[in-house]
């Protein structure tokens, strides 16, 4: 046993003082995944900083202009929400396509918006791992997808996210100095190893704004099984009255990809052209690499269909 | 080890555990209740489902320390005084497990559904269910099984 002590926080101030003195800390959300992540040896914290009892963070409230959720809410609490069922439908269809019903009892939002980026050839047992040998995210210098040594290209695969980006959330952080508010837009990176951004001086993300806006939403969900499976590919889509569109992509990219324009000025080979041209695919999948590419037309298609009616 | 107090099955039991310690190992290992089944110990496969706060939970990655304060039950506590709970006299009935390795988890992840939802259609136990695996019976006569008990619990 490598942990030394489980801490749990009553608020998130108490969070932030027991980050600052415990070195080597992880914070726990939901944990859904990052247990997972502990059995198998792919991170090894001294300390877990349990933020379940923190209720400031699982509060949702609302007003006429937009809806805040805690980011330690279930995915089961946002999609049993009548406010958030009746404005962010798309909200509730992301949250009820991740894991499966028992999962997302405890499985967090803020957890799923910053889930570990994931590859084929990295989230596999110790011994596996050793069997493979090298992998840039975990020992070694060699990538075992692209054969070399360059960049790591593991997948971002939270569904929220990519609902997120077309709803133009707005993220909270709390960290040891003044807090920031950002896009969430703004929370990522496109890297395999170092994919989120802004959460340096052990910040916490505590909330997540949506603004209410008036417009139809999309959303579609790739995967081998239609349940537990982390996405292939996830399409999340929204038009607004004046023909203004964002599209929210993931699964098949080191970071969320968003796509924005104005269908009065692209058409749909202009969309897809710019998702190919966004999204660094590459084969660390468990579907193949050329049915994920032609997957991504296939959704953009149907979308496409959609809205013309 | 950190001293701990987890109310289990309506008993409060007092136990030493390690500070990353999950409620399946302490259920199992510790208290002996291994009617929960350790599956794939990844969350992957349902077999190991108890009851938090009538909620159910995947025990393998649930940390002990979390479930202090909490009610937790598990397969143990379902049936009352010798009788079984109307979803395990169903699963009988309908011949709904063989080798019976997953049927705790089918079990209690059902107890909480059928508490929620008083007549299910078939797509809403399926869904319900999409969480726990069965690798003999296959999943109809679970169904059917869940379907009946729904009936008798009204």
């Amino acid at each position: 046993m490598s942990v030394k002590s489980y801490l749990k926080p009553q608020s998130v101030t108490d969070a932030l003082i027991m980050a600052k003195t415990h070195a080597n800390y992880l914070y726990f959300a939901g944990g859904t995944d990052i247990q997972v992540y502990l059995k198998q040896q792919l991170i090894k914290p001294d300390h877990i900083i349990d933020l379940s009892d923190i209720g400031e963070l699982q509060n949702i409230a609302s007003n006429d202009e937009n809806i805040s959720i805690g980011s330690m809410t279930t995915l089961d609490a946002i999609s049993k929400n009548n406010s958030i069922y009746k404005d962010f439908p798309l909200i509730v269809e992301a949250a009820q396509s991740i894991g499966t019903p028992v999962i997302r009892k405890t499985a967090t939002v803020g957890g799923n918006i910053l889930v570990n980026n994931r590859c084929n050839f990295y989230n596999q047992s110790f011994g596996w791992r050793q069997a493979i040998g090298s992998c840039l995210r975990d020992v070694g210098d060699l990538c075992q997808v692209t054969k070399t040594s360059g960049k790591c290209f593991s997948r971002n695969v939270s569904d929220l996210a990519a609902a997120l980006f077309c709803l133009d959330a707005k993220v909270i952080i709390s960290n040891q100095n003044e807090g920031l508010e950002l896009s969430i837009v703004d929370l990522y990176n496109q890297d395999g190893i170092d994919f989120h951004k802004h959460l340096d001086h052990d910040g916490i993300l505590t909330k997540i704004i949506l603004p209410i806006d008036a417009g139809s939403t999309w959303f579609k969900k790739l995967r081998i099984r239609n349940t537990l499976d982390f996405s292939s590919l996830t399409i999340a889509a929204k038009v607004y009255d004046n023909r203004n569109f964002r599209i929210g992509l993931n699964g098949v990219s080191m970071s969320p990809v968003l796509i924005t324009g104005n269908l009065d000025m692209i058409d749909l080979e202009g969309i897809k052209s710019l998702a190919r041209k966004s999204c660094k695919t590459v084969d660390n999948d468990m579907m193949p690499l050329k049915y994920r590419r032609e997957m991504i037309d296939v959704y953009l298609d149907q979308w496409w269909v959609s809205i013309q009616k | 080890m950190i001293k701990v107090t987890l109310n289990i099955n309506d008993f409060d039991r007092t136990l030493l555990v390690e500070p990353d310690e999950n409620l399946l190992y302490t259920l199992r290992e510790r208290l002996l209740l291994t009617g929960t089944k350790k599956g794939c110990d990844q969350a992957s496969c349902g077999t190991c489902t108890v009851l938090m706060d009538k909620k159910p939970i995947l025990s393998c990655i649930t940390p002990t320390l979390r479930c202090e304060g909490k009610s937790i039950h598990t397969i143990e506590s379902v049936a009352k005084n010798g009788k079984l709970h109307p979803i395990q006299d169903q699963l009988v009935k309908h011949g709904g497990l063989q080798c019976g390795f997953c049927t705790p988890g089918f079990v209690m992840t059902s107890i909480e559904f059928l508490e929620e939802n008083k007549n299910p259609t078939e797509s809403e136990i399926k869904e319900a269910l999409s969480g726990n695996l069965c690798r003999c019976t296959g999943y109809k006569k679970i169904i059917e099984a869940v379907k009946a008990a729904s009936e008798d619990m009204k």
